[in-house]
């Protein structure tokens, strides 16, 4: 199995093969616009999400971008005319990202704005560099954030503090966002990458198909009733006892060595 | 008080405590404390004396997590859904009527974390070790982990550690909200039984309906969760 990259003008998706399958990297890469989010990059980010979604080797996606920040969001122009439901709808992008099975390690190299900080919102896990930066500037520029910041921040962080953001449409920085629960870990810049990639490579060593289950009865668990929660992870849970894996992960424990496993 | 093979079952006052006893095994969860910890908690459920639960390990650790060497005998997966809810210990310890307090020291794992995410509240000793390692071995919890675990910290920090199952300290949990309070190994005991004791002295019922109020409506709309506020709000007042 070889690297190989699939040619966007905006973004770049790269698959790289490691000893535990492969992992996808989707980078913004309009560094020279702060990786301002518009219709080409919407649309190449939403193709993207296609390709790894149907990638059944795919054991973890990284999102980050090039150049000195995430992504500063859009341009405000974008939406205001005509049809402004269609053009939404054009510019949509998290809902992809947060429909993938695989877990998604959204890697914060410099400031996430607006559409931005919507996008990271929609992965798993952030990790950020110190330097970074958050902020929903859209009440400001009055409107309201549409590609699910309203919804997935005070998830996040509870409703004082997503209506604090987007009614002060202040930068939140790294620590802070640490202390919010808005970012998992806050790393100096020059080891964002390294520490990046440590915790893809630590999620990647467990086994695959109980990693997706995991992401699915957390995300899917957390809007349901405890109740039924509890039935979804039990369903999941006997349905794991059919891979091979699971009996593989046993048997690593009992004979106290690391587990080899599959996928199946 | 009947014995148990797997658990020490004691009360005091109003006062029930269950320590896991298995020491030899770091307390590890198998079949066996399964049936004792429902009878037990059958127990607690009918005894209309207590008014406040504590849990807790014997020896150097709470619990360390499911017992593997049982695994694997498991029979099919139609036989293995059926166990899950023949015998519901979890949804016991979840819908007892009197507050829980899990009391955590040493190692903290899987089914044992689990354990105490199904208590009401967590109280740890500085040096605890906490893990959720089932992603690691090929499974997820299967005694809630996956629905408590978020509901206590949000779901991206419970992602971090169900999909690294990597282990963290006491002081890590506190922030995100896991435990309450963290004291040194030697006050752990007192601290559990004072803060029961501080449970038994509220007038009953307010105390299991409060615990009803907020556990139930989490589950409901805002507009819900007052509705059933008022209801128990009435209730307590009739008491």
């Amino acid at each position: 199995m070889k690297d190989f990259a699939i040619l966007y003008r905006h973004i770049a998706l790269e698959f790289k093969p490691t000893e535990n399958g492969r992992r996808a990297t989707l980078r913004l890469a309009r560094p020279d616009n702060k990786n301002l989010i518009d219709h080409d990059m919407a649309e190449e980010i939403r193709d993207a999400c296609r390709v790894i979604g149907q990638d059944n080797a795919c054991r973890l996606v990284t999102v980050t971008g090039s150049g000195s920040s995430f992504s500063v969001g859009r341009a405000t122009p974008d939406v205001a005319e005509g049809d402004v439901s269609g053009r939404i709808a054009l510019l949509r992008i998290a809902d992809c990202l947060s429909a993938l099975p695989v877990p998604v390690v959204v890697v914060l190299n410099g400031d996430a704005i607006g559409h931005g900080l919507e996008l990271a919102l929609a992965g798993d896990l952030r990790i950020a560099s110190e330097s970074a930066g958050f902020a929903l500037w859209e009440p400001g520029q009055a409107t309201v954030p549409w590609d699910g910041g309203t919804q997935r921040l005070p998830r996040l962080v509870g409703p004082a503090w997503a209506l604090d953001m987007a009614l002060t449409g202040r930068k939140v920085g790294a620590r802070e966002a640490l202390a919010l629960g808005l970012v998992n870990r806050v790393v100096a810049g020059d080891e964002l990458e390294t520490a990046s990639m440590e915790l893809a490579e630590q999620i990647m060593a467990t086994a695959p198909v109980a990693a997706r289950f995991a992401k699915e009865t957390v995300n899917k668990g957390m809007d349901l009733t405890l109740d039924q929660g509890l039935r979804l992870e039990a369903d999941l849970s006997v349905i794991l006892h059919s891979t091979s894996d699971r009996a593989e992960g046993i048997a690593s424990f009992k004979e106290r060595r690391s587990p080899r496993y599959t996928g199946a | 008080m009947p014995g148990f093979p797997t658990l020490i079952f004691e009360k005091a006052g109003e006062v029930a405590h269950i320590s896991l006893d298995r020491p030899g095994a770091l307390n590890s969860y198998n079949m066996q404390m399964r049936d004792d910890f429902s009878e037990a908690l059958s127990a607690i459920q009918y005894d209309d004396e207590v008014r406040a639960l504590i849990i807790s390990g014997q020896g150097r650790a709470f619990c360390a997590g499911a017992d593997l060497t049982e695994f694997g005998t498991a029979p099919s997966q139609v036989e293995a859904r059926q166990v899950r809810w023949q015998r519901d210990v979890w949804g016991q310890l979840n819908g007892l009527r009197i507050p829980s307090i899990a009391a955590i020291h040493g190692y903290c794992m899987g089914s044992g974390m689990e354990i105490a995410l199904l208590c009401d509240l967590r109280i740890a000793t500085h040096d605890a070790v906490f893990a959720m390692p089932e992603v690691k071995l090929g499974m997820i919890p299967a005694a809630g982990g996956s629905q408590t675990l978020p509901r206590n910290c949000g779901a991206s920090a419970a992602l971090d550690l169900l999909l690294t199952g990597r282990r963290f300290g006491a002081e890590e949990a506190l922030a995100m909200g896991l435990v309450t309070r963290t004291v040194a190994e030697d006050e752990l005991e007192s601290a559990a039984w004072s803060l029961a004791e501080d449970f038994c002295a509220l007038p009953w019922p307010a105390s299991g309906l409060v615990k009803q109020a907020i556990r139930d409506g989490m589950d409901l709309s805002l507009e819900d969760g007052l509705a059933l506020e008022q209801r128990l709000a009435q209730v307590a007042y009739g008491a």
